[in-house]
């Protein structure tokens, strides 16, 4: 998968979790949660979605890596090479 | 292997949101519900054509769309289900009646405030201040019971005004008697006060239809008609339950909607099962009125909350009701409601109960019919020192009891805000049982569903 591939799957994720998330000013290396006024909830559907599309396993230590569109796409990528 | 990872007892606004949500990410979920309709306390029935709801008066928690963190916006996140798509009809304003003052509040917060500043001119301030404090408060934090009432009198320094405030929080939503801990006293502060009634478009039946559809989507599984008998355990877990047809079907986790005395009677867990049992229950009364004359300072009024004594008596009756307080609810009145013209018009009062009174009449339909029109014949004369004559040709009347609600909910005691110990954890002895609903503490449809949720992430999903 490449990473403009990931970079999508993410934000579609994030569509499918609040229907009013606007990504027209998103800076992808600010955190996320901020800018799209996410709470813990939500980012942990985030974290769901990927294992039950992917059968990722993240593991909570991980949580950190995720904080900006960069860095999610940053650690997915080599976890979603081969699909 | 086991039949699924996730079995949940009961089909109720707690058991449908979890099942929402343990679907939702893959795990095989089975609702097992005993009657032959979904919801739980807050389901409905059909009685000479009309659909009536059981248990719903108005939603509380109304949040406008754009408020994220709002509880009802971050439940339907989490249900996936559309906010936007999801229409609501705000209350039209309601009024809490004491002999010595009363008080109007609406979805407006500062209304509530204008009206405290016009009636307690020296307590405004100290209100003002404590609303903040209880906005800030986190309820959902595991600490000890800590007394409303003290946090009140400390605050505010005003029994009446106390008094006033604890009716409609107490009324919808406490299962102590007198008083009520500080963290539910929060709860319903923010669901009452700080966010206010709203109605779904359509009925509670509209709103569960479209959980179970949500749960259809997800592939959840649903029996209706499969009351369980038995919690089945061994070696210290959960295995499964065993219906009341003899049927066993096993499971991962189990998570039971049905409260602490009913989860402990299935289980076999050793608890001291009165000490879970509430002591406050209701009868209620409903009537469809052809017209309805109020005088002009009760009209256009959503919920009423009325007591005719100067103090209020938050407890269990010694009589079989208490007609001296209680709620008075016309359903039809929310924003953008159109009724027909020659639609008649809803009234519902609720007054607190006896269950043992109760119980011991229904040993007798005779009695247990004589009784109910007896109560009946007091709530209205009660009502009627607020509302007038109202029930002056009415087409329809019927009346639940401690009882009925007992029979349709198995809630002991026909206590409908459950315990009066609640298990904010939703923890029992077995490492995968797990309980929510009422009995965990959250309240309301709202709250129901978000205690569900809440279960299932903390304990289920991670």
């Amino acid at each position: 998968m490449t990473r403009d591939e990931i970079k999508d799957i993410i934000l579609e994720i994030i569509e499918d979790i609040d229907e009013d998330a606007d990504f027209d000013d998103l800076d992808a290396d600010q955190p996320l949660r901020d800018q799209l006024d996410l709470d813990s909830m939500d980012f942990l559907d985030i974290v769901m979605e990927l294992r039950k599309r992917y059968k990722l396993q993240i593991p909570e230590e991980d949580y950190p890596e995720l904080a900006t569109l960069t860095s999610c796409v940053n650690y997915l990528e080599p976890k979603l090479k081969d699909i | 292997m086991a039949d699924y990872q996730l079995i949940i007892i009961g089909g109720g606004l707690s058991g449908l949101a979890a099942g929402i949500r343990s679907a939702r990410f893959g795990q095989k979920t089975l609702i097992v519900e005993g009657h032959s309709l979904p919801g739980g306390l807050n389901s409905y029935y059909y009685r000479q054509g009309y659909l009536l709801e059981t248990g719903l008066h108005a939603m509380t928690n109304f949040a406008a769309q754009g408020s994220k963190h709002a509880p009802l916006n971050r439940l339907f996140r989490q249900l996936k289900l559309s906010r936007k798509k999801f229409i609501t009809h705000e209350q039209l304003g309601s009024e809490v009646i004491f002999p010595q003052a009363s008080l109007q509040f609406s979805n407006d917060f500062d209304f509530l405030c204008e009206e405290i500043a016009r009636h307690f001119p020296a307590s405004i301030d100290r209100f003002r201040a404590m609303a903040k404090e209880i906005d800030a408060y986190d309820p959902f934090a595991e600490v000890p019971w800590q007394s409303a009432r003290n946090f009140l009198r400390d605050r505010l320094a005003e029994p009446l005004l106390e008094d006033m405030l604890l009716l409609p929080l107490m009324v919808y939503g406490n299962a102590e008697e007198h008083d009520m801990d500080l963290g539910q006293f929060a709860i319903m502060f923010r669901a009452l006060f700080l966010e206010g009634f709203f109605r779904p478009q359509g009925t509670i039946k509209d709103l569960i239809d479209m959980l179970l559809e949500q749960y259809a989507q997800f592939k959840g599984e649903l029996r209706f008609r499969a009351p369980v008998a038995a919690i089945m355990n061994k070696d210290g877990k959960v295995q499964g339950v065993r219906l009341e047809n003899g049927e066993e079907i096993t499971a991962d986790a189990v998570l039971s909607t049905v409260g602490i005395p009913g989860t402990a009677q299935l289980s076999g867990w050793p608890l001291d099962i009165d000490e879970y049992i509430g002591r406050m229950t209701f009868m209620e009364s409903i009537s469809m009125l052809p017209k309805l004359h109020l005088p002009a300072e009760r009209a256009g009024r959503t919920i009423l909350f009325y007591s005719l004594k100067d103090e209020l008596r938050y407890h269990r009756p010694a009589e079989p009701i208490d007609p001296s307080w209680g709620v008075i609810c016309f359903p039809d009145n929310f924003q953008g409601l159109e009724r027909q013209n020659d639609a008649p018009t809803q009234v519902r009062v609720t007054n607190a109960a006896n269950y043992d009174l109760w119980q011991q009449a229904a040993a007798d339909r005779e009695q247990y019919r004589h009784l109910k029109e007896a109560c009946g014949r007091q709530s209205v004369a009660a009502v009627s020192k607020i509302l007038g004559n109202y029930t002056q040709g009415a087409i329809f009347q019927d009346s639940f009891t401690p009882m009925t609600i007992e029979r349709f909910t198995e809630k002991c005691g026909g206590a409908v805000y459950g315990s009066p110990i609640k298990i904010k954890s939703g923890r029992t002895p077995w490492s995968n049982l797990f309980i929510a609903g009422t009995d965990q503490g959250y309240l309301g449809i709202v709250g129901s569903m978000l205690s569900g949720v809440t279960i299932v992430n903390q304990h289920l999903l991670t």
